[in-house]
């Protein structure tokens, strides 16, 4: 298992577009992707479940990588993040 | 969960309970630490040894008639003796009771809000217990979909992709009520747990394929429902072959959800199964169970009565020496 600790930098926060994208990502892997902000835990894997994060710039999310290709999720993840989902 | 100030209190209870604020508002930002509440008349007489002063204080018609009937000068004293030890969050008097001048004066010198409430002491007894008791309720979201399926609050859970918001897609087209799909924030209130939907973003569903969908929309109001006490959890497991499924539902399975235990049912999910009727049939099943009629009981005994009677007749003619 994997933890992560990311700052969302992007203006607009993780609205329809970025959720898509994390979801899309997250469901080709086999492992396990769970994001946390506050007390709320949602599947990673669902765009319902990150919408409803309400995560805006500036939020603090735990991501939970489990299984076995955790790496490649793991990086692929973290890189969307980085990249700020490909906005300012 | 988000701490409770006594000015939240305030905002938020201010009409349902006539609430207004004696004290300036300087002691608003104190917080509510514990869901109980306390009755300081023992306190107020001076036996504060196992006085609970970090929760709200309730100022009924006996507490106030106490304080009145002091001397002023010895309730200044009195009262300020104990403002000075304890840091108390808040007080409250009830029917609209005015709790002496002393104590206002005090209260702002300590800077603790002094709240005066129209309501009769047991009203906001319990008022205000309902209220903190809400409030501090152990809550969490969770991965799955809670569905109303006539009146049963059924929590299908199961991992991505496996049919949950597709099956509860069908309950709602066959009539039944969707509370959240995919998150659903839940509460212990006493010894249930409550769903509740997301206020903000209302009742939208995600289906592969398709994309996003509003169900109130769609399919109308009848459809939704702000939250619903979860009873039965039915889990979309998949299909396995020689996998050991329940095949008699004589012992029920359970689940603890935030220390409550819901009966949970495995549902292998295989291609052309109905999934939403299946459901509908354990929502029917359970409020046979709490009607008191258990199927899997009720053929085991029919099956018991057959053999005995078999016995008998079988014994009958073995004794007969004709």
């Amino acid at each position: 298992m994997i933890k992560k600790v990311v700052t969302l930098a992007n203006k607009l926060g993780i609205h329809v577009r970025p959720a898509s994208l994390i979801s899309k990502i997250a469901s080709k892997y086999r492992s396990s992707f769970l994001i946390r902000k506050d007390d709320m835990e949602i599947n990673g894997k669902s765009v319902m479940g990150i919408m409803m994060l309400g995560a805006g710039q500036g939020s603090e999310l735990e991501l939970v990588f489990d299984g076995i290709d955790e790496e490649e999720l793991m990086e692929e993840i973290v890189g969307l993040f980085e990249d700020n989902f490909g906005e300012d | 969960m988000e701490s409770l100030t006594v000015e939240k209190l305030f905002e938020l209870k201010q009409k349902d309970f006539v609430l207004t604020l004696l004290t300036k508002k300087k002691g608003l930002s104190k917080e509510i630490p514990t869901p109980e509440l306390s009755r300081p008349g023992l306190a107020f007489a001076g036996f504060t040894d196992t006085y609970a002063y970090d929760r709200v204080q309730v100022l009924g018609e006996t507490e106030v008639q106490y304080l009145k009937s002091l001397e002023p000068s010895a309730r200044y004293d009195k009262i300020k003796n104990l403002f000075s030890q304890f840091d108390i969050p808040c007080l409250v008097t009830s029917k609209g009771l005015f709790p002496t001048k002393e104590l206002v004066f005090l209260a702002d010198e300590h800077n603790i809000p002094v709240i005066q409430s129209r309501l009769k002491t047991t009203a906001l007894f319990h008022g205000l217990t309902n209220f903190l008791q809400d409030w501090f309720a152990p809550s969490k979201s969770i991965h799955g979909t809670l569905v109303d399926v006539f009146g049963v609050g059924i929590l299908v859970t199961g991992s991505s992709g496996i049919g949950k918001s597709e099956c509860a897609l069908e309950l709602v087209s066959r009539g039944h009520r969707l509370i959240s799909d995919d998150v659903v924030h839940i509460k212990k209130k006493m010894n249930i747990i409550m769903g509740e939907a997301n206020k903000q973003l209302g009742h939208f569903m995600e289906i592969r394929g398709i994309g996003l969908l509003d169900i109130e929309t769609m399919f109308g109001v009848r459809s939704i429902r702000m939250q619903k006490r979860i009873e039965t959890q039915v889990e979309l497991i998949p299909w396995r072959h020689n996998m050991d499924y329940e095949r008699i539902g004589l012992k029920e399975r359970f689940n603890r959800i935030i220390d409550i235990e819901i009966p949970i049912i495995y549902l292998p999910v295989s291609p052309g199964k109905s999934i939403a009727v299946i459901v509908e049939v354990i929502a029917m099943n359970h409020m046979l169970k709490v009607y008191g009629h258990n199927a899997a009981e009720v053929f085991n005994e029919r099956i018991q009565k057959e053999i005995e009677r078999k016995n008998r007749i079988r014994t009958y003619l073995e004794t007969d020496k004709e």
